[in-house]
């Protein structure tokens, strides 16, 4: 008997011994994720998967930290002169892309001069403080004045006047730092690619923060989360959306109604959607581990203020389509269904793509909305573009853009953020985790501001 | 086509053969069809009461199931922390059953098992008229909602100090249609009379009938879907209820029998009729050809070939007919040997009564006038001038007999015709004007044909026949009247016609014209027509005489262009 306990005790604690050991190179881990991006070129990530891949492929210049603040990432450090207007970033020695090529100011100011035409709402952003930026971003002027690399290793943003957090937008994974040919210097380098089925990345030895533990990487893509889930429990992936794992409340529920046709062009039927729909229930009921604060934004973007108008309930009837995100869990789905049949629609509902889902309009569509960059002020940017032009909103937003004080700014970003809800173009139905589940001996996984998943610090056990 | 008797033979098998292949497919194909019909039938019913026995037995065990939910399962459940979200779904999973709701007495579903996510609200399902265990659930499909008749009793019970209803049982779906088809070899499938749609798997092809028309009591009909024919049958699933089971099975595999029956009886069809063309072709063949050479045999005959006999065939009709042939021929050729040998001596008789005759004549004048000098002579009478009239009467008969022997002789001694190309208007030109001299009054009309070819002849002998001709006819007109010479073309040949308007001849003379030493004349040997008849004949041709009393004589010699 004794021996039997001490050896199980010896186990036990060999086990977590092993553990306490720490990390350890080597291993190959296999994702299951319900998006695979077509190319790995930096763009707009708008699902769990392409962040995923973004995120391994590329660097930015900065990063976001835990209060929304930026933190260095290719750039090791920055200052400030002309009154907040100039902004000196200074790269980090020895970061080269995945050909070996050293990086220079001058990919800098390439990715970047693109990164201010691209669709991203970030991009938009900066391009609107930049010296020289609008007119560029509008092709009216290949001039760029805001953007120089004067120096090795140097980089200057010149603004038209001082900005709150103005490098908040390099965080942006569309702004990511890549060599002429479109090769990135994150953490892995891509060496197989079937485009939305499977593809395959190597630990990059070369990387500004050292090698990833992992040595190679299988992304596989699925499109029903079912079929994602049983592969997962059949012991086929090692990490899969899902709990058990890492979590963070990185993604809002949202419920995007289409303002420019019947029936939620009238604000009564926008109104009596909201009203029928009870977030304490979807969260307590469907959403374990939600939560159904009113707010646009999750509490670690915006703390919500708990204060919500209460929408004139109504009913409606006929048929409407809605288009959901796979990215969704089902049932929260099944349940925004069942809540419109309440009020009379018969909803018929089509399952895409986040991408597509963000893509398309009319009807309404149902996301697991994270923002491009985890910042409350370009979060609302992004949100207001996603529900149409408001004036209100993008006056209360210009306001916020031009608040320096950070406190002040975020008084005006609640304002910004309710008069957004107000016009009920985009319904928050809670904050949402977003979780993986891991099988045993997998370490340090964790989901970053944004709701994507990092694998940079993550072994396994041997 | 030609009445032959290979056609009459081939039309007899013809009809012998096909009409009862044809009634023998029309009674199979019939017969078939509705024994096929009558077995569809029988299974579309069939099928019927399966499907409606099922599904009452559906209902009869999901009654109990839910019974014991009701009774049994609720009073064991212990309240959980997490709520009873999920109590229906591990009840229905232990019962066996496809759906199963708690709904509470607001009219609030407490737990589902196929619609989770409709847990708190109202109860939205809709009843079917008639039947409040048919209802229209809401079950959860992918990202939303989809509507699924299930058959539900329901039950109310008291479960945790409130009045719930219990309802649960199966879904009659696509798929509980596809089991019932495929346990009963028959499409099934559910007719929604109120929202007119089907229940019935996609592939099912009364999925893709449109314009249902169903009403009534039980019925029947055929249906054209998708280019097949199915025979179906419905009922309601209860009387009242606007929901309908449909059976049905196409007509395809009775088709394909028809279908074989048909081409199997055209090909037998096909094959008969080929057989009798050949036994039509081969018994025509066996049974015409002994009667064909019977004909050729008689054409033979009737040419004057006596002598000809056909084959005789085998020992039956045929052969009879043959034998029979063969005995008449010879029988004719004895009795043409006769005739002729007849002929031959009556010719003789009549040549030597005839000759008799003409020699008789100049022989008594000619006896006469020496028993009338010998006995001038003996008397002493004036014996010079009795012997100068004397003598020249003997003289005179002598010459006639001459004559006649040299007629005889000419008859006896009618040489064979050289032939050679003439030309038939210059023959005729040439002997008219000959006799021109001896036309004494008639008037002579040559009508001779333009561009007549040549015909191969004798022109000395044709010349001969001409002017025998002339020469009777101008005979026949002593007091004058009117010849007339005409040659002309006919085909295969040239004719020459030579008509006087002289007395004509009857019926007896016309007979008896050709035979040697009749005349009509006085003084005549008889002999010309006879010699004209030779010369014709000798060149291939034939002699055609029209007279009538009274009406003159026309003669027409029609000869051939070349001799055969």
């Amino acid at each position: 008997m004794r021996i039997a306990i001490g050896v199980t005790l010896a186990l036990c604690l060999g086990g977590v011994a092993f553990g306490a050991l720490g990390p350890r190179y080597g291993g190959d881990l296999a994702v299951g994720v319900l998006d695979l991006p077509a190319s790995p070129e930096p763009s707009v990530p708008r699902g769990m998967g392409e962040r995923l891949v973004a995120g391994l492929i590329h660097e930015t210049l900065v990063g976001i930290g835990t209060d929304g603040v930026p933190v260095p990432a290719l750039a090791r450090g920055w200052k400030t002169a002309v009154g907040g207007r100039e902004w000196t970033l200074q790269l980090r020695e020895g970061a080269t892309f995945h050909d070996d090529r050293p990086l220079a100011g001058a990919d800098v100011v390439r990715s970047l001069r693109r990164f201010l035409r691209s669709p991203s709402v970030a991009g938009t952003h900066l391009a609107d403080e930049l010296e020289g930026g609008a007119a560029f971003r509008a092709r009216t002027s290949e001039e760029l004045p805001g953007l120089a690399a004067p120096e090795a290793g140097q980089i200057v943003i010149r603004l038209d006047q001082p900005r709150p957090l103005p490098l908040a937008p390099l965080a942006a994974l569309a702004a990511a730092i890549t060599g002429p040919s479109g090769e990135g210097c994150g953490p892995f380098v891509p060496t197989l690619s079937v485009p939305g089925k499977r593809a395959a990345f190597t630990a990059f030895g070369g990387h500004v923060r050292g090698r990833a533990y992992l040595d190679s990487l299988q992304l596989l893509g699925f499109s029903d989360p079912q079929a994602l889930r049983g592969e997962f429990q059949a012991g086929k992936l090692d990490v899969a959306p899902g709990p058990g794992g890492p979590s963070a409340l990185a993604a809002t529920v949202l419920l995007v109604l289409d303002t420019a046709q019947p029936p939620f062009s009238r604000g009564e039927a926008r109104a009596a959607v909201a009203a029928a729909i009870d977030r304490g229930d979807l969260v307590a009921n469907f959403l374990p581990g939600g939560d159904p604060s009113p707010s646009l934004l999750v509490p670690s973007l915006l703390p919500s203020l708990g204060l919500e108008e209460p929408a004139a309930a109504g009913t409606l009837s006929g048929t409407l389509s809605m288009l959901v995100s796979r990215d969704v869990p089902p049932l929260v789905s099944q349940r925004v269904v069942a809540y419109l049949g309440t009020i009379g629609l018969q909803v018929t509902v089509a399952a895409a793509s986040p991408a597509a889902v963000s893509a398309s309009s009319g009807g309404a569509r149902l996301m697991m909305w994270s923002p491009e960059v985890a910042e409350a002020g370009l979060a609302l940017e992004e949100l207001a573009a996603l529900a149409g032009a408001d004036p209100t909103v993008r006056e209360t937003l210009s306001l916020a853009g031009r608040e320096t004080d950070l406190d002040r700014r975020r008084g005006v970003l609640h304002r910004a953020e309710a008069a957004l809800r107000s016009t009920r173009a985009l319904l928050p139905l809670a904050a949402a985790p977003v979780a993986f589940s891991q099988r045993r001996g997998i370490h340090d996984l964790a989901v970053g501001p944004g709701g994507r998943l990092l694998l940079d610090d993550a072994w396994i056990e041997p | 086509m030609k009445a032959t008797l290979r056609n009459r033979l081939l039309v007899a098998f013809i009809l012998v053969v096909v009409p009862p292949l044809v009634i023998l497919a029309l009674t199979a194909t019939t017969l078939v069809s509705r024994g096929f019909e009558e077995d569809g039938a029988q299974r579309l019913s069939s099928g019927l009461r399966v499907a409606q026995n099922r599904i009452e037995a559906l209902r009869g065990r999901a009654a109990e199931q839910v019974r014991a939910v009701a009774h049994d399962d609720l009073a064991a459940v212990l309240p959980r922390e997490e709520g009873d979200r999920s109590l229906a779904e591990s009840i229905a999973a232990r019962r066996d059953l496809q759906a199963l709701e708690i709904v509470d007495g607001r009219g609030r579903v407490v737990s589902s098992s196929h619609w989770p996510a409709g847990v708190g609200l109202p109860d939205r399902d809709a009843v079917f008229p008639g039947d409040d265990a048919l209802r229209l659930e809401q079950v959860a499909d992918g990202y939303g909602v989809a509507e699924r008749l299930a058959l539900m009793p329901s039950l109310p019970a008291d479960w945790r100090g409130g009045r719930v209803t219990v309802r649960g049982g199966p879904f009659l779906d696509a798929s509980f249609t596809a089991e019932l088809s495929s346990l009963m070899g028959v499409d099934v499938a559910l007719r929604d009379g109120v929202r007119g749609r089907w229940i019935a798997e996609a592939a099912s092809p009364l999925s893709q009938w449109s314009n249902v028309q169903l009403g009534g009591d039980a019925t029947r009909g055929d249906v054209q879907i998708g280019g097949a024919t199915f025979l179906w049958a419905a009922a309601p699933l209860r009387r009242g209820v606007p929901l309908w089971v449909v059976v049905a099975t196409p007509r395809t595999p009775l088709d394909r029998v028809v279908s074989r029956v048909l081409r199997l009886t055209l090909g037998i069809g096909a094959v008969a009729l080929l057989g009798a063309l050949v036994a039509a072709a081969a018994l025509s063949g066996r049974i015409a050809r002994p009667i064909r050479k019977l004909s050729e045999g008689a054409r033979r005959v009737a040419a004057g070939d006596f002598d000809s006999a056909v084959a005789v065939g085998p020992d039956d009709e045929i052969g009879d007919l043959g034998r029979a042939f063969n005995s008449m021929t010879a029988e004719l050729a004895r009795s043409r040997d006769r005739l002729l040998q007849a002929e031959r001596v009556a010719a003789w008789r009549e040549m030597a009564r005839r000759l008799a005759h003409e020699l008789k004549n100049p022989l008594f004048p000619i006896q006469l006038s020496i028993e009338t000098l010998r006995r001038a002579h003996a008397e002493g009478r004036e014996f010079d001038g009795l012997f100068r009239e004397s003598s020249d009467t003997i003289l005179e008969e002598l010459r006639s007999l001459r004559k006649i022997i040299d007629e005889f002789s000419e008859f006896a001694r009618m040489p064979q015709p050289v032939l050679e190309p003439t030309d038939l208007n210059a023959v005729v030109e040439q002997t008219l004007a000959l006799y021109q001299a001896q036309a004494n009054g008639c008037r002579v009309e040559a009508a001779l044909g333009q561009d007549l070819p040549t015909l191969a002849a004798d022109r000395v002998l044709l010349g001969r026949a001409i002017g025998n001709l002339i020469a009777n006819a101008l005979e026949a007109m002593p007091g004058g009247g009117a010849l007339r010479v005409r040659t002309s073309r006919r085909p295969g040949g040239l004719c020459v016609e030579v008509e006087d308007t002289g007395p004509g001849l009857t019926e007896e003379q016309r007979t008896r014209l050709f035979t040697p030493y009749f005349t009509t004349k006085k003084g005549g040997t008889g002999l010309g027509l006879s010699i004209v008849q030779g010369i014709v004949t000798d060149h291939g041709g034939r002699i055609e005489v029209r007279s009538e009393p009274g009406q003159g004589t026309t003669f027409t010699l029609i000869l051939p262009l070349a001799a055969s």
